[in-house]
Formats: C-alpha cells, structure tokens, sequence
C-alpha cells in the first residue's frame, strides 16, 4: 500500500516505526524526497541535513533491531528555525552577519526533540534575527505561503509553519517572541504553541527579547504539538537557563477531556478591533459558539490596559534586541568586513554591512530608548505597563479558564504588500500581549475564511496552564474537524499534498 | 612642589577607593562552569557562555553570592535581599559579549562601614584643624557636587521598581551619617569610613597588545585576546568619600585585604592583580563647603603605590589650583619608577552605557537561611582576633594587629603561644613578626611549607623568655632551627650557647674589665653614664656572648658605687 508521508502525522509515523510498518530511513527518506520536490516553490528552508538526517534515522533503525526501546518520537522528521544551535548546521538567523556560522553546540529544546527520536532535516528560514512578521527580512530568500504561494507565510517562524503546512515535515520548532509561532501557524493553517514563558528552556536559541523569547512547536494536530511539548519540557528545568521554570510534563494525559463546565473568556475590545477582518471575526464567534456547544461557558472579561501592549513591545523588544545583538562585531565569528585599517571601522562596518534594515532599525531604536534621559521615559514606563497587562491576565483568568482571540487579524497578505513597518508591527496585535504577560497562546485551524479562502485561526491565551490550554486547542480542532474521517479542519495545503514523498 | 605635610595645612584632600577583588578562591566562573585559573594556556577555560556565543545564557555561580554576602556581613553592610544583575554595555573585544554583567542601583551589599587606627607618623598626616563642626558643615553642603565621586553608576541605572527620584537620594554623598574622627592623647585617632556598596560583576577578558609602545592597543600591529579571564567573578567594593589623607587610603585598603584574606575568598594579590585599587581624589581649601574637580587615579597595585601616588596627586593638585589653574576630570597613571601621574584619558563627557536590568538573569530574593548561612560561616575576623591575642596572650597591640590580619599567621601563632602569655607570649609574637617574617621573604612557599614547627618557635620563645639566650643568639639558633629543624634547647646546649645569668660566675669578668678600664671607670663615677654601654659591651666580649647583658649591667653599676 503506498501511501504519501504527508498524510501521516507525528504521532502516526512514530507509531508506524515502533511497529515495523517502515523504517525510519524510509521515513526520513519520504521527507526529504517531498523537500526536493515541493522546495522551490515554498522555500521553507535555509539548510538541508540530509546526512545529519539519515544518519540519525539509520541509529533508530539499528537501535530497534537491536530490540532497543524507542523514544515518543522516534523517526519523526523535525524542521529546526534557524536561530537555534544545531551542530553539524549552520545557525544563521537568516542573516549575512552568521551566514557562515556553524554551530559549535546545540541547543537544549533541539536536544531534547533529538532524545526523543526526532530527525533534524533542516534548518527554516525566518525573519533576520526573528524581527518581522512576514519572512520577507530573511537575508537569503522569501518563503511563501503553501496555500497560496504568492503570500506571505507569516512570521518570523515563516519557515517552520510553511514546511509543515506544505507536508514536508510533520513537526518544526518555532520561536515566538511577540506572536512568532502563533501568527505565522495561522497564515499557514497548522497548529502552533507559544508555551508560558520558562516552560522551555532558551539555551542555544539565538536571542531576540530574553524576556519575551519562547520556543515551542508547530504540527498539523493538536496531539503532534502535544508530543513535542512532552519532549521539550519531560526532563524537568534546564539547569542552562536560569530563567526556566518546571512545569507540568505528560501534555497528552487530559487532551481529550471535555471541556463542559469550563469557561472562555471574550474580550469585547478585540472583538471591535480596528483591522479585524470581517471573515475572520466570522470565523472566531463561530469557534465561540462550537465550544459553547461542548458545553463552556462564554463570558466577558476586560483588559483595561491593553492599548499599551504594542507599545510596551515595541521598546523592551528592541531594547533587548540592541543588547542581545551587541556581540555581533565581526571580530570573533560571523561576517567581518574585510581590509579595514583598524577595530573600530571592522566592526561598525561589519554591523552595517552585516545586518538588514529591520535589524538595524530595531537595534537603533532599542540603543535609543536605553540612553541616558531617554531610558525613564520609556523603558521604565514600558516595565510599568507590563506589571499592568500581567495583573489584568491574571484578573481576568479569575473569571475564565482560556480567552478566546483571532490569532491574527487577517488572513495571509501577498508579498511586498505592507512596506511600512509599523502597520506590520500591527499584525501581532493579538499576539503580542501574551508575550508581555509571559502566558502561553496557541493558534488553532478554524478552516478557510468565507472571503479569501486562506486560513483562518483562533488562539486561545491561558493561564500558566499550557496543558489546560491544549484541552481547549483539541476541544477546537474536534470541533471543526471533518464529520467523516475526523481529519482537522486544515491538513496539508492541497498545491502540494501528496507531491513527492511517497512512503512504500 | 610642597611637600604633603605643607599641603594638607591649607587644602584637604578627598579621598574615595573603588577596589577590585577577584574571587580567587572559588573553583568556576560567574556564570558558567569553565575553571577559574588564569595559569593555564591561553583560551583554554572557555565555554560558549563566556565566549558570548550566539544563544548562550548566564546561570549564577551560588558560590560567588555567598563570598560577597560575606564580605559584606564582614565590612558591616546592610545585607540586600533583592538586587539584579544589569547590562552595561560597551563595544571592546575584552568583552564577548559588548557587555559586562554587573549590578544597579541596589547592590548586594549596601552602606557598610570599616574603622581605621591611625597611629605613629600616619596620623600626622591629618591636621586637627580639619576636625570637628567645620568638617561636618562643609561636608553637609558637598552633596550637591558629589557627582563622579562615587555616583557615577546611579545616574543611569534604573531599578526596575524604583522611582528616579529614589534613587536620585540614594546616590548622593550621604553626609547625614558621616561620622568624625576620634583623637586620642598619643595623637592617634580612629575615625570610621563608610562603605556605599559592594557589587558583583564579571572579569573582562585580558588583551596583549603586541608591536606599538608599552603594550598599549595604539600602533599596535596585532592585539590578543585572551578570554581565560572573562567571566572571572569580581567583587567591587565602592567607599564613601569620607578618606582624607594617602595614610587613611593605605590603612583601608589593608584591613579590607585582611579581612578578604580571613573571609578566605580571594588570594588579594595586589601584585597579580587580583585585588585592584582605584583612588578619586579632589582638594578643596579648608573651610570650603563644596567639592572640588576629581581625578581618577590608576596603576595603584601596591600599598605602596597606593599612599604615594595618592600623595603625589595631592601635591600636583595643590601646585595646579596655588598657581590659578584648572583640575580637569581625568584619569591619570601612576608611574612609580618616575614617582608621578600622567592622563591616561580625558572624560569630556559621560559614556552612556545603556544600563538596564539582564532579562537573561532573575531579580535574587535572598533568603534568611542563606544569609544565616553565609554568617556561619564567617571565622573570627582580624580585629576581633587582635582584641583576643592582646587580651588573652597579653602581646601587644601592633603586634597582635599584624599578626591577625594574616590567617596562616594567626594559626601558627596561635599554635606557638599556645598555653603561653605574657613574656614568652610576647616572645612569640617577636619571633614571628621579625625572625619568621625575614625568613619567609627568602624561601619559597609559605608558612606552612617553610619548614618551621610552632613547637620550634614556642621552644625558642621559652629561651629567651628565661633569659637563656639573648635577642642576638636567638636570631643564630632560628637560623641554625630553619636549616636543621632541630629543637632549639638542643642547638643551644649542643653549642654552649646558654646565656649566662649567675652573678657570681659574672663578677669575676666584671673585676677583671673594671681593672683594665680605669679612665672609663672614672668617667663614669664622674658623671657619663654613657660609659656604661663601652664597659657591658667589654663584658660581653670578655664573656664571649655567653654572659647576660642586663646583669652585667647590674654588676658594674653596683661595682662602681
């Protein structure tokens, strides 16, 4: 029976190895057949690993006839964004100033998905250094959107949402510091969680807003992304990052209860947005009644202080990119401008040439808003709205168990379509306050939208409880999914189902 | 240029230290793993957190906490339960990361305090005119021009809670608490320094600049990195500027080193740099009630250094505002070996560091037990040790002072005196100061390895004590003691060495020099008691060193009667 890799999700392939049904050789082979075959029109990929990639499926292999037990995950191809350390790749960040960086260790949430048997096919493209929404500012090439590839795949983990979208990886790690994962899993129609923050360890990701970053994961169901969470945080706090925190570790043991009796919380505010389009505030009261229909409870909670959450962002943001981005001076690794005549002109000539624009805009603003005189007024009153939005998170999680949002709002807009940086930065309007907060958020499928027939998506943001948080996400696929073969509202976009990747 | 002593007459100095001390003692660095050892091979204790490679993160070293709340429980600092660490941000290849982790406003240790003695010549650096009322008025109104003293760091560091207007009050000179020297009839005084703050932060790494002149980065035709060093933990300890003259400098920055070498925490050498001291110092005419133009002084690395290159800039200063000049704010280098300062560099305006609070690092909630902890395990300080020999041996004071202040010392003191007090206590303490102290400068290693028992001291302490050899013979037998390890009752017997204090195998000698030395004889009777020196020296001779010197001169006295 031959069947396409695409069709078969995290869960199902590592199952299929356990058993006998394939090989992970096979596996890896079918993912890396369906990446040459579908990669020139979605240029998900920065770096293919094909022999980092077969090398790790053929010790599954051996490992399994050796009657070894094998890992939750063992054999599942596993998409990596490019600002984590992997070594035997490169960890460029999309830009020229590590374009020719290799890592020298790994990362710890890439360690983790690798013990638990993933395969790392590559590395995915991103927005230079996570700073976009769009993977336009990769430094090397655009991806495009699987539905339709003449869009935008969100961003910044624009690379990792297109390759599982576009049936080319059934996993992919993402960051997500002001909507990363959420937004860009949106506009490619696959699920993606943002964890709390601390609930999986920074060590090795190449750092935007330390005290915003957080990776997680992206997969075509609710349960993939739970099997990669029950990865990344199943061995405890990493003693590598001191700002993370234990959490709860088995994200599969109450996906599929039922949600009767539990509350979500509307905010009528965001209901009203300016910018929400009409097909997708359709879409998210649609959501809200099909839960109402498994029996929560819809109430109203309010966020006084929400207005400030872009503006917040758009200074801790930056302040901590122009701090993070400091090291990058050419002198020890990355792009050093060459023949200059002494230290200073190689290394403000390396930055300049080694960064793209929305990088030196971001690290521009951020040297501005931590000067001297310039730091009480905004930083400092930034950090003041900050405590404001988390206290109201936390009032209104009195009242509710989830909040129920548009995880973008719109669907995906074509490439070079919004130039101005500040109504990209809109975008993330839905994203971002749960970043300032440090709750988690995830982007579920709702289907396509009534008008543009792209993705549309709801997010729910939680409570520090990231597991109840994907009870709701399962509530919400179930909800939507197909009546007959019980398949998620989205699965592979149709252009590349099922096109190269042929799994004997 | 005047001299110091004409200087301070008419101008008073104000002195501020901020010293440097690298944890030596602890086994890793900061904020990562790597070992602490600057011997080994360039770059070969690095890792990719003190490398600052792209996504690596700072974890706390516990270790490094607890020696700085050490030393501040030790320097008798407030404790502050919740500080964080910031990022102060600087592009130089010594540092991986463009920026250095240290603290902000609120450093572990806050408002501490250190008593001084100033004794002998030292405390006559500081005029009396300089005490009382006038100093606490003037000091009252510095406040407002205390800027660069020891605030530099407060004008841009914001803590995240804090209001500017807080920490504004903080950073001024504190003279409301300022306390005045106390004289005593000897003409020494004790007067209190305060300490604002002592922080944590991490090393650079250390640049060798090679080609150009003196190893500076200018003309230079390659510079090395080696980075062995960053993220070395380094403790700043920051004074008030309540220091006023080269002595007080000195003194302070002893006790503090007594008290890091007993904390156990650093091995303090101001020789390889481990501890490091930079003093600020302006001047202002007495009875001025605002501060003058600091400078920056630098290259202060021994005690030494320390007194006179303060001393010198005093003097410069002094000479520069007599003749109608300008005190720019600039750091300058002391160069011993020409007993001057130079600029090193000209601060026109602030560098902007960019201060803020290292998201990468939780704010510290300190609890009571860790600090309990840490108090526990604090040893019994230099001073408390001293007020305990002077006490309980019965040494005295300048003895027991230094002593103290080194641990291995006091151990091997304490071992030697042991049951011991009074004369041969003190004996004890002479031997240790003078004879082991001069040997120890000669030999590789330390007490413990120098191959001198307490039992051996104590031995020869007992000897002198009973009056069995003199001070002269007891510097022979510790050199003949060092070499054989032989105890020394048996040198001395085996030498027939023992003094001789028998009045009536002494007369003899004293009939025989009193016979052969008629005209000193009668120099004496008639009046020189000077003489009497010439005729124990010729006693002694006569005795061939076997006799006591102190009956001797008994004898003679009573013979010439």
């Amino acid at each position: 029976m031959a069947a396409n890799f695409d069709t078969l999700t995290a869960a199902q392939i590592a199952a299929g190895i356990a058993a006998g049904d394939f090989t992970a050789r096979e596996v890896t082979q079918a993912s890396l057949d369906a990446i040459a075959a579908r990669e020139d029109a979605v240029q998900a990929f920065l770096q293919v690993s094909p022999e980092l990639a077969l090398a790790t499926a053929d010790r599954i292999d051996t490992d399994r006839a050796a009657g070894k037990p094998l890992p939750p995950l063992a054999g599942v191809p596993l998409a990596i964004k490019d600002n984590m350390n992997l070594v035997g790749t490169r960890t460029t960040c999309a830009s020229r100033m590590l374009g020719n960086y290799e890592s020298v260790y790994t990362a710890t949430c890439v360690q983790r998905m690798l013990d638990a048997g993933c395969v790392p096919v590559g590395k995915a493209n991103m927005d230079e250094f996570a700073f976009g929404s769009s993977t336009e500012s990769s430094a090397f090439h655009p991806t495009n959107n699987p539905w339709d590839t003449d869009r935008i795949p969100g961003g910044s983990s624009g690379g990792s949402a297109a390759a599982v979208a576009a049936g080319e990886v059934p996993l992919a790690l993402g960051s997500d510091t002001g909507g990363s994962i959420r937004q860009p899993a949106a506009l490619c129609g696959v699920v993606g969680l943002k964890p709390t923050y601390g609930a999986v360890s920074r060590y090795g990701v190449v750092a935007f807003g330390s005290s915003l970053d957080q990776v997680g994961p992206f997969g075509r169901t609710v349960e993939d992304v739970a099997l990669a969470m029950n990865a990344l945080v199943g061995a405890g706090r990493d003693p590598y990052d001191g700002t993370s925190q234990d959490c709860a570790v088995d994200f599969c043991e109450h996906l599929n209860d039922s949600i009767e009796g539990r509350r979500v919380g509307i905010i009528p505010a965001f209901m009203e947005a300016e910018g929400l389009t009409p097909e997708v505030r359709a879409a998210v009261e649609g959501a809200a009644k099909q839960l109402e229909a498994q029996g929560a409870q819809l109430v109203e909670v309010d966020l006084p202080h929400l207005d400030a959450a872009i503006a917040a962002y758009y200074v801790i943001g930056p302040a901590e990119a122009f701090s993070n981005l400091a090291r990058f001076d050419g002198i020890r690794y990355g792009y050093q401008e060459p023949d200059c005549p002494n230290l200073d002109t190689q290394s403000s000539l390396s930055r300049a040439h080694g960064f793209g624009a929305e990088a030196k805009r971001r690290q521009l603003l951020g040297a501005y808003l931590l000067s001297s005189g310039v730091y009480d007024k905004y930083y400092y009153a930034a950090q003041k709205a900050r405590t404001l939005i988390t206290a109201d998170y936390a009032a209104a999680y009195e009242k509710c168990d989830v909040i129920l949002m548009p995880s973008s709002p719109r669907t995906a807009w074509k490439h070079g379509e919004i130039s101005d940086p500040t109504q990209m930065y809109l975008s993330d309007l839905y994203t971002i306050s749960i970043n300032i907060a440090g709750n988690g958020g995830v982007s579920v499928p709702l289907g396509l939208g009534a008008e543009s027939h792209l993705p549309v998506a709801a997010l729910v943001g939680p409570a520090f409880k990231d597991r109840t948080l994907l009870m709701f996400a399962r509530a919400l696929e179930r909800g939507f999914a197909d009546a007959a073969t019980g398949a998620p509202a989205l699965t592979v976009a149709p252009d590349f189902a099922g096109k190269g990747g042929e799994l004997a | 240029m005047k001299e110091l002593s004409e200087v301070l007459k008419d101008w008073e100095a104000v002195i501020g230290l901020e010293i440097h001390t690298e944890l030596t003692a602890l086994d890793t660095k900061m904020f990562c793993n790597c070992k602490l050892s600057h011997d080994d091979e360039p770059n070969a204790n690095v890792c990719p957190v003190c490398l600052g490679l792209p996504g690596a993160l700072p974890v706390p070293n516990k270790r490094a906490i607890e020696s700085i709340v050490k030393a501040g429980l030790a320097t008798n600092c407030q404790i502050q339960k919740r500080s964080m660490f910031y990022r102060k941000h600087y592009f130089y290849p010594d540092m991986a990361k463009n920026f250095q982790t240290t603290q902000g406003p609120v450093a572990f240790c806050m408002h501490g305090r250190l008593d001084l003695e100033v004794t002998g010549r030292g405390a006559a650096e500081r005029p009396d005119c300089a005490f009382g009322e006038a100093e606490s008025l003037s000091l009252a109104s510095a406040s407002a021009n205390a800027e660069g003293l020891s605030t530099a760091m407060a004008q841009q560091m914001r803590e995240g809670g804090e209001s500017a207007g807080a920490l504004a009050a903080m950073s001024g000179y504190d003279t409301a608490n300022l306390a005045l020297p106390e004289r005593h009839e000897d003409g020494s005084y004790t007067v209190p320094i305060r300490i604002l703050r002592i922080h944590m932060e991490e090393d650079a790494a250390k640049m060798v600049h090679v080609g150009g002149e003196e190893g500076r980065i200018a003309a230079a035709s390659e510079s090395l990195i080696d980075y062995n060093r960053c993220g070395t933990p380094l403790i700043e300890l920051v004074t008030e500027p309540d220091l006023r003259t080269p002595e007080e400098a000195r003194l302070f920055m002893e006790k503090l080193r007594r008290i890091f070498l007993t904390l156990g925490i650093s091995d303090c050498s101001m020789e390889h740099g481990s501890m490091r001291c930079d003093g600020n110092v302006s001047l202002r005419r007495r009875g001025e009630t605002r501060l003058g133009t600091k400078t920056e002084l630098k290259n202060l690395n021994s005690f030494k250094a320390l007194h006179d290159g303060l001393a010198y800039e005093i003097c410069r200063q002094a000479e520069v505002l007599e003749e109608g000049g300008i005190i720019y704010q600039e750091t300058r280098h002391w160069e011993p070996g020409r007993k001057r300062t130079v600029v090193m560099r000209v601060k026109e305006t602030a560098d902007d560091y960019r201060l803020f609070p290292d998201p990468d690092l939780a704010p510290f909630d300190l609890s009571d037990e860790f600090i309990e902890h840490c108090r526990a395990e604090i040893p019994e300080l230099p001073d408390a040790k001293r007020d305990r020999y002077q006490e309980d041996f019965g040494i005295k004071r300048a003895d027991a002072e230094q002593i103290a202040g080194d641990p291995e010392t006091a151990a091997f003191f304490e071992e030697s005196a042991a049951g011991l007090s009074g004369k041969p206590a003190q004996a004890v303490a002479n031997l240790i100061v003078n004879e082991l102290a001069a040997y120890l400068k000669g030999v590789e290693g330390g007490i413990a390895d120098c191959g001198i028992a307490p039992s051996q001291v104590a031995s020869l302490a007992k000897l002198l004590a009973e009056d069995a050899i003199s001070s002269n013979q007891a510097h022979e037998v510790f050199a003949l003691m060092a070499k054989s390890g032989e105890d020394p009752e048996k040198i001395v017997d085996e030498r027939g060495m023992r003094q001789v204090s028998d009045a009536g195998a002494l007369q003899p000698i004293v009939d025989e020099v009193l016979g052969r030395c008629v005209d000193q004889a009668q120099q004496y009777r008639d009046g020189n008691q000077k003489v009497l020196g010439f005729l124990v020296g010729q006693c002694m001779k006569a005795s061939r060193g076997q006799g006591n010197p102190k009956l001797f001169n008994e004898l003679l006295r009573k013979s010439l009667e």
